[in-house]
């Protein structure tokens, strides 16, 4: 260890450090520039009303279903592996969440609604644990290539969703279930969110200090963990203030983003998280450190479906009913998050945090585009220069570093 | 003739962001020779290599490089342009397409083309014409991916000449090689240098400078320190001038004193996963005692490798036999059986086996101890970074760091990282196999020191190496394998080259 390395980090000025620090997450910034880009051009060619309280909760909620999607998917990705079910597991989560309200419990439990909707997620996150137990054994353990795996996948949820719909449209907007997608958090919630929030980060950043000390470590420096929640802080006040300004934090926005958070700890900060890096990084060297390859690859998929579980239940409760078109393509938008986000499709690399600004420049997208009543076609036209652009924006810089 | 320059290096100054890779370097190559170079990792080396290849094209470099009498003038995608004007290079790392046949190789981007389609017959007759031009035993027909690592050398070599090459540069070829495939490469050298083609020959291995190169030209530091004729210079004068001072003993010697035994394997059978009727292990049996060092001696293919990767459960399904650890017997299943058992792995191909390249230093070394480090499920990064701190630390990992990407390192540092990471997992044995591969001479000592510090400490270590030298000159004891069986295991005072040699060769029994 070169011992000198900690003399000369101490004696860097105040602006160096600043920089560094941009230079090192430049590819988090590049994405965040990327939005803000978005946003401002729309904000002008929309004369503003891109940014009404009412566009901006529309945005993030319509981003939810998707969202959850490439959360899953970032893992599967960074394993080596792809999923190309999940639009269609999810759609059918919907329809059998649909089908639970309007045919079982309307039956069983009629004059109920809380019941019911407890029922349906529980049902729908089933599904999707189940669907994601099967096809993730057949990969893990039987050590089929997951593209085969996940398109057989597709297609069979396809036809399940076809069974189960008998190709009719089912309503789902029945009291409490609409409330998952639909509903909003009151705006004096909303505010006690911001605080607890804001509470949280300061706690976990003096924890963290305090920590470091224990270690003998020396914490960084005080004004750039203070900088750093400043943002944040600065960044939720503003959503939330905009929000509430129409009608509070819609209710899938929070559900995203706790799972969010919940699932970049798992990925950052657990012995399984870890795993999956590393054998998307190098497998052989991975085995030969003694991980479980395929309990890791097996994990990563259950996950998945549980989480195409939660898409599914969102979906159906946002949409209202369970059609035959449920899910379909979300698969593809998960995965360009992902690839949008920095995941590399080589495996071993990739953020949730990265895939989820990665869905919010496509929703931005598509949301702004429809506000120009731009025709469908040439949405996907510009949607596809920009995908690949970004991506070739991504690969240019990581060369010219 | 003598003066007959091919290549004259003029003040080639290379720079990087904070080094100087290349400095003021100025020597020549004449016509026809075959010209070592040698030195550390790090000497500059690879960059003179990625200069003649044109990785690094004319003008961003500073000085010149004169090639047959004209300034040698790359240009932005230059490899090709290197290529055609007659300068081929066959890397370390071998750049075949393994799915497809020798042919297809030799000839991959210039496939002969008749009305814009390939013509195979041609392809395959060219490259039948170039394999026997140059004694190559090679079938043009047969595919790459099932040949071994000393015949797909050859095809490297043939499809570097398939465009007339004047000038060959040949970076480490033998780093893979067994001692019978470097015999047969250096036949293919003196054939080549018969047909009137330079040679510029870059290796670890010093001894093979002398038996065929006519010139050494050492660097250190980005400086060429000399060039030399190989005849008026000894293995420890190159040594010398590479490292800058004189190195007394190539082998450490330790104050080991070897305890009980606390590893042995006992009549060991074992068969191929994948091919159950290919028995890959017969009859293999040795003991390991506290605080020694066990050396396994064997060629290329004999076994070794592949009985490491058993014992540590992750290759052949044993047939027959005991393993015993201190008084358990154990049958590992898994590596992380073997690792919680107290056995070690620092495998044979870092690279492909060792390391998650893309992922930090600190990742690499925790990686196969979390399990240290973790709480219910949350893994303390503090303490993560504390333990991985002090084995980087007492390794002398060079690297501004922990963060650091292991693929940013040179070949010793690769080495000490995966190293460490088995030393964080306290093991009562460690296997190291083949640890000082493809790395310079220093941090070679500095991982026979380490070995020796190991054993000291009571861990038994067992290392398996390609080189004989080392092997007789680390170990305590020596255990000899050929085809799948352990011939005998010798104490070191008693094993010489030639008899390990010939019982590893079958030529003798024990």
């Amino acid at each position: 260890m070169n011992t000198s390395t900690t003399d000369d980090v101490k004696a860097q000025s105040l602006g160096t450090r600043v920089i560094q620090s941009v230079r090192s997450n430049i590819q988090s910034y590049i994405l965040l520039i990327a939005v803000v880009g978005i946003w401002t051009i729309f904000f002008f060619a929309t004369q503003g009303s891109y940014l009404d309280p009412q566009n901006i909760s529309n945005l993030f909620r319509q981003m939810a279903v998707t969202s959850f999607l490439s959360i899953g998917m970032v893992l599967v990705i960074v394993t080596g592996g792809i999923d190309l079910s999940v639009g269609k597991l999810a759609g059918f989560v919907s329809v059998v969440c649909a089908y639970l309200q309007f045919y079982v419990w309307f039956k069983y439990l009629p004059g109920q609604v809380v019941l019911p909707a407890i029922l349906s997620v529980i049902g729908g996150l089933l599904v999707g644990v189940i669907a994601g137990v099967v096809q993730g054994y057949i990969i893990a353990y039987l050590s089929l290539p997951a593209f085969i795996v996940t398109l057989g996948g597709m297609w069979l949820f396809n036809g399940l969703i076809l069974l189960v719909t008998q190709g009719k449209t089912i309503a789902a907007h029945q009291p409490v279930f609409s409330d998952i997608a639909q509903g909003y958090i009151p705006p004096v919630w909303g505010w006690g969110i911001f605080v607890l929030i804001a509470v949280l980060l300061l706690w976990n950043m003096f924890s963290g200090r305090r920590s470091k000390q224990k270690y003998g470590f020396e914490p960084r420096p005080l004004y750039l963990d203070l900088l750093t929640i400043g943002v944040i802080v600065v960044l939720v006040f503003a959503y939330i203030f905009s929000v509430n300004n129409y009608k509070g934090i819609p209710a899938p926005v929070l559900l995203l983003a706790v799972v969010a958070m919940i699932m970049i700890y798992v990925s950052n900060n657990t012995r399984f998280g870890r795993y999956a890096y590393a054998l998307g990084g190098n497998r052989e060297a991975a085995r030969l450190s003694g991980i479980n390859i395929s309990g890791v690859l097996f994990r990563v998929f259950v996950l998945m479906g549980f989480l195409c579980g939660i898409g599914g239940v969102v979906l159906a409760s946002y949409v209202g009913y369970g059609t035959i078109a449920a899910g379909t393509g979300y698969e593809l938008d998960a995965i360009a998050a992902c690839i949008l986000g920095g995941t590399s499709p080589l495996g071993g690399v990739g953020t949730i945090y990265g895939a989820l600004i990665g869905a919010l420049i496509i929703a931005s997208l598509t949301t702004g585009l429809q506000m120009l009543n731009v025709a469908p076609a040439w949405q996907y036209v510009l949607k596809a220069i920009i995908l690949i652009a970004a991506v070739y924006a991504d690969v240019y810089f990581k060369k010219h570093r | 003739m003598e003066d007959d320059i091919i290549l004259d290096f003029k003040d080639v100054t290379k720079r990087f962001p904070g080094v100087v890779a290349l400095n003021k370097d100025t020597f020549q190559i004449r016509r026809g020779e075959i010209h070592g170079i040698c030195g550390e990792n790090g000497a500059g080396k690879s960059t003179l290599v990625k200069i003649l290849s044109g990785v690094y094209p004319y003008g961003t470099y500073e000085g010149s490089v004169i090639y047959n009498g004209d300034e040698l003038k790359l240009g932005q995608s230059s490899i090709r342009e290197a290529a055609e004007k007659g300068i081929a290079i066959v890397y370390q790392e071998l750049t075949l397409v393994s799915t497809r046949t020798v042919g297809e190789n030799v000839y991959l981007g210039k496939e002969p083309l008749e009305h814009g389609a390939i013509n195979w017959d041609k392809l395959y007759a060219d490259t039948q014409a170039i394999l026997e031009k140059y004694q190559l035993d090679v079938d043009p027909r047969a595919t790459v991916g099932n040949l071994g690592v000393g015949k797909m050398q050859m095809v490297e070599i043939a499809k570097a000449l398939s465009e007339d090459a004047k000038v060959l540069i040949l970076d480490e070829p033998t780093s893979a090689l067994s001692k019978a495939e470097v015999e047969k490469l250096m036949d293919i050298l003196r054939t080549l240098k018969e047909h009137g083609i330079t040679c510029i020959y870059i290796s670890h291995r010093l001894e093979e400078f002398f038996l065929i190169t006519d010139r050494v030209t050492v660097m250190r530091d980005g400086k060429v320190i000399t060039t030399q004729p190989t005849k008026d210079v000894t293995q420890n004068d190159l040594v010398k001038f590479m490292v800058g001072r004189e190195m007394k003993e190539r082998f450490p010697k330790g104050k080991r004193k070897p305890g009980e035994v606390v590893f042995e394997v006992k009549d060991l059978e074992a068969f191929d996963p994948d091919n159950p009727t290919h028995k890959i292990i017969d009859g293999v049996s040795f003991n390991v005692r506290r605080g020694e060092i066990f050396g396994i001696a064997g060629l290329m293919g004999s076994g070794r490798t592949e009985l490491v990767l058993t014992l540590f459960g992750e290759y052949g399904k044993i047939s027959k036999g005991q393993i015993r650890l201190g008084d358990k017997v154990i049958q590992p299943k898994s590596a992380r059986q073997a690792i919680n058992a107290g056995l070690s792995l620092v495998p044979e191909d870092r690279k492909r086996m060792g390391l998650v390249l893309i992922q930090s230093i600190l990742k690499n070394i925790s990686l196969p101890n979390l399990d240290q480090f973790s709480k219910f499920f949350r893994i303390d990064a503090n303490a993560e970074m504390q333990a991985s701190l002090k084995e980087a630390k007492s390794l002398a990992i060079k690297a501004p760091s922990l963060e650091v990407l292991a693929e940013t390192l040179s070949g010793g540092n690769q080495q000490k990282v995966v190293i460490s990471k088995w030393l964080l997992s306290e093991p009562q044995v460690l296997i190291m196999d083949d640890p000082t591969r493809g790395i310079d001479v220093g941090a070679k000592f500095e991982i026979y020191k380490l070995m020796n510090e190991l054993a000291e400490k009571g861990v038994a270590v067992i290392m398996i190496s390609s080189e004989l030298e080392e092997v007789l000159g680390m170990s305590d004891r020596v255990m000899v394998m050929c085809r799948g069986h352990s011939t005998t295991t010798l104490p070191v005072a008693e094993a010489d080259k030639e008899r390990v040699m010939a019982l590893a060769t079958g030529v003798a029994v024990a």
